[in-house]
């Protein structure tokens, strides 16, 4: 009977002690998550490392990497598809001469398929978050301690 | 499809349109509430995987190989390197054996923790219980951020090795999430193995006795609920499984609170595995560079894992080409999903019981089709 | 022939006499319109949609409605409410269309007529009963699970089916430990009157004296008004969504809005028997003021309670759920009509 009567308040009292918790929601595209550096979101081409071997064409799993003459430079270059990449950093770990890398930039959306094929020199830039997010206010970093999960926010 | 039955039964679709079922359609005939007979019908989200292995190299392999269980991504990819492994005939260093075993028991607890929330919300209402397993996913998988780079589908394993060190500083990160870990999983058994309601409605429901189990070929924790004491781990230890020390999570009763509850304790078991290989780990080289543009000798290779759903076993033949010749897969859902397809035969259950037995044995479909 | 200041004289004694007929029927209509009545159900059902996506939200560590509203969200359900409105209205081909139509706009009116019984002042109540409010709120009540019945017959559709069937075992193993309770109450308060209840509450609220009969009465509202864990007849994970599934547009607003007016209902009813009514301390100034805002404080914990046990308990099978109400229920209710009889002979001090 007292096993019961436990067993029936138990689980509400501990399901009323979340209610008065911070929640774990982050409010995208006002804040963004810090991700660590070595995350695999799009790639950056150095293009004077690069010397059109096509390694990374052939390792890549999904064929989504074609080399592509460049206007004004001796080499052919890779044109990465983003509509088949599946971010599995193979081009990037075999690259000979260290001329791809992956940097943690993730707002790849497009309206078309055409735009998602991203030509040597579209590659050759590196993004900025706040152009593609002009709403970011607020970024975050996620802590574990002790008691829980803690989201540290600060201004951008 | 068998033909429509008599005029009592009724049969209803259970299918891919429904908020419980998944991605598959099962046809249940029910006379009343009772249930005579379960049909599954599978192959929506058949991605020929077996075929399209056939036409990667091996060290490409493993790209299509993890995403064939996405939360569980590391003991596929595994696996795979394996049986590879066994056909060129080379053995990964210490160290790199150590690292595996970390990051395939991660996958374990996340994987357990998805499934421990579908199987709560399964039994009805929308319980709490199931968006903070969900939530509480988050620390294990900025820690895989860190080590791998990415939240799942790692392709961190290569045949000989793995393909980055662990970061500094990584072990401080681990034992802090680790002890977050063991209180909230306090928080867990005390919200929902303790309730009351929970076990009027698990318990004795989808009784499976140990005959039938082994009969039927069950994997994972449905097995090892039912008293048969079977691990991939330790019946045949791989990797550096054999220099840990765990217990082999067995209960007696069989019904779906003992399946759930399984996974539970190995969650607890996981924990504990990840806490001797981090302080035993030890130092060295971490791959032996193996070329993939080279030909694979001839022959056939089969591995096996302790995935969270079960044993997987690849099988790899190769007739000297640089692709394999035939990668074939089992999987451990197809396995209790036939299980479950003869559950009506050999237990009573009602209706109202479907969805509790179904997600107790912690199904995902995707690995059924491949 | 009557001089200009006696024409004026009537005209004005005329039009105080017409002013004081109207004023008089709008007091008598303002229980009806405003508290309990209609606009208090329509307020009620709507923050209680509000406050129960925004309590779940924060019980499951995540945030309500945040958007619509620039602060917590409060205009959300407003904005759901005028989406639903403009949804179009599917009628199933071999649906019976007339009981289709017919079931969800008698939903609301059956279980909302029952609110009428209930007093929210000494003197604020619409329809009193002659005595007889008690078994009058009880026996409109129970006209209940005929509308799932004819919902999901209408639909023509197995999963409705089931579910229809399920609501009516659900409601009917519910009902008599319900009317048990009420009765142990109606003894120890000596009438079947609500007004009269309530005032015998004056020296102590009877959940004190028939602590077994609110825990009867607690868990029968749970069963009846079909709130987790007994909401066998709307089990999402297994029929879809019971004899609901095939309404779209107003017809499933109205669906909507009787689950939670249901609730209302069996919540006013144990605040009356058992809580004390609109009985408490004087605040707010007038004791007028102050009985409403007591309606108001102890619905308003009473809900929160229910509504949280959304999230905590799975929900019951159909054949543990009615075993309840059988075999458990029923037992401690006659118990509870035992000790009311006890305490009235030998203790009528207590009341």
């Amino acid at each position: 009977m007292k096993d019961m009567i436990k067993k029936l308040i138990q689980p509400f009292a501990v399901v009323f002690s979340h209610v008065l918790r911070r929640p774990h929601t982050i409010q995208y595209p006002y804040e963004r998550l810090v991700i660590p550096s070595n995350y695999r979101g799009r790639h950056v081409l150095d293009m004077e490392k690069c010397v059109g071997c096509g390694v990374c064409a052939r390792i890549c799993p999904n064929n989504c990497i074609t080399l592509v003459p460049v206007g004004g430079r001796r080499f052919k270059h890779p044109q990465i598809d983003y509509g088949r990449c599946s971010f599995c950093e193979m081009c990037v770990r075999y690259c000979p001469h260290d001329a791809l890398s992956m940097i943690d930039f993730v707002e790849l959306s497009a309206t078309s398929r055409e735009e998602l094929i991203y030509p040597p020199q579209k590659l050759a830039e590196i993004p900025s978050v706040k152009e593609a997010l002009p709403q970011l206010k607020k970024e975050l970093t996620v802590e574990v301690t002790e008691s829980g999960i803690r989201y540290i926010r600060r201004k951008v | 499809m068998s033909e429509e039955p008599s005029k009592r039964v009724m049969r209803i679709s259970w299918g891919p349109q429904h908020p419980m079922s998944g991605q598959i359609r099962i046809l249940v005939d029910t006379d009343g509430e009772r249930v005579l007979n379960i049909i599954p019908d599978l192959g929506f989200t058949h991605r020929a995987i077996e075929k399209i292995l056939e036409n990667r190299n091996v060290v490409q392999g493993v790209v299509p190989v993890e995403r064939m269980v996405m939360v569980d991504t590391a003991n596929n990819a595994l696996a795979y390197v394996r049986a590879v492994e066994e056909l060129l005939g080379i053995e990964p260093p210490k160290r790199a054996q150590y690292i595996r075993v970390i990051i395939c028991e991660v996958c374990r607890i996340l994987s357990h923790l998805y499934g421990f929330g579908l199987g709560a919300e399964s039994g009805g209402g929308y319980p709490a219980v199931f968006l903070w397993s969900t939530a509480d996913r988050e620390p294990f998988l900025d820690l895989m951020e860190r080590i791998t780079g990415t939240r799942w589908s790692y392709s961190f394993f290569v045949p000989g090795g793995v393909y980055r060190d662990f970061p500094d500083k990584i072990k401080d990160k681990f034992l802090k999430t680790l002890s977050y870990f063991e209180k909230r999983l306090e928080t867990y058994r005390r919200a929902w193995f303790e309730n009351k309601i929970f076990e009027a409605r698990a318990k004795n429901v989808g009784v499976l006795k140990p005959e039938d189990a082994i009969r039927l070929g069950a994997a994972g924790p449905s097995l090892r609920s039912s008293g048969v004491s079977l691990d991939v781990r330790k019946n045949e230890p791989y990797e550096a499984y054999d220099e840990i020390d765990f217990k082999v999570v067995t209960l007696p009763e069989g019904d779906s609170y003992a399946r759930l509850f399984a996974r539970y304790l190995e969650m607890v078991e996981s924990v504990k595995i990840i806490r001797q290989a981090i302080e035993n780990m030890p130092s060295g080289p971490y791959r032996k560079s193996v070329s993939p543009f080279k030909r694979l000798p001839k022959g056939e290779a089969y591995a096996r894992v302790e995935a969270a759903r079960g044993e997987l076993g690849v099988h790899i033949i190769s007739d000297g080409g640089f692709k394999p010749y035939r990668v074939k897969i089992t999987s451990p859902t197809l396995r209790n999903l036939y299980v479950l397809s003869q559950l009506p035969k050999i237990s009573d259950i009602l209706l109202a019981d479907l969805p509790v037995i179904m997600y107790s044995f912690d199904p995902w479909y995707l690995d059924a089709d491949r | 022939m009557y001089t200009l200041n006696e024409i004026i004289g009537s005209l004005t004694k005329f039009i105080g006499n017409l002013w004081q007929f109207i004023f008089q029927m709008c007091m008598s209509l303002a229980p009806v319109l405003f508290i309990p009545g209609l606009t208090f159900i329509l307020l009620f059902v709507t923050v209680v949609i509000w406050f129960e996506r925004k309590y779940l939200a924060h019980a499951m560590l995540r945030m309500g409605p945040v958007y619509a509203g620039r602060v917590f969200g409060w205009l959300q359900c407003i904005a759901d409410f005028l989406k639903i409105l403009t949804k179009e209205i599917i009628v199933p081909s071999d649906a019976d269309k007339t009981l289709y139509y017919l079931a969800p706009i008698l939903l609301p009116i059956v279980d909302g007529l029952a609110i009428a019984f209930i007093p929210v002042a000494p003197d604020w109540v619409i329809f009193r009963g002659f005595g007889y409010g008690l078994p009058l709120f009880l026996a409109i009540v129970s006209l209940g699970p005929l509308c799932p019945l004819i919902a999901g017959w209408a639909a023509n559709n197995k999963y409705t089916v089931i579910g229809s069937l399920r609501a009516a075992y659900m409601c009917i193993a519910a009902e008599i430990p319900l009317l048990l309770s009420a009765a142990g109450i109606a003894i120890l308060a000596g009438s079947f009157d609500l007004v009269d209840i309530v005032e015998a509450q004056s020296k102590m609220w009877f959940i004190i004296p028939g602590f077994l009969g609110a825990l009867v009465f607690f868990i029968g509202i749970l069963a009846e008004a079909e709130r987790t864990p007994f909401d066998i007849s709307v089990a999402e994970q297994e029929i879809v969504f019971g004899w609901r599934t095939e309404y779209s547009g107003i017809l499933f607003m109205l669906t909507m809005m009787a689950e939670y007016i249901s609730l209302l209902a069996w919540e006013l009813l144990f605040i009356t028997l058992f809580l004390g009514g609109y009985k408490g301390p004087v605040i707010f100034g007038s004791p007028f003021i102050s009985n409403i805002a007591w309606v108001l404080i102890k619905l308003g914990i009473l809900t929160a309670i229910i509504i949280l046990l959304r999230t905590v308990f799975p929900r019951f099978r159909l054949d543990q759920a009615i075993k309840i109400g059988w075999r458990y229920l029923i037992p401690l209710a006659i118990a509870n009509i035992y000790i009311a009889i006890i305490i009235k002979l030998f203790f009528p001090f207590v009341v």
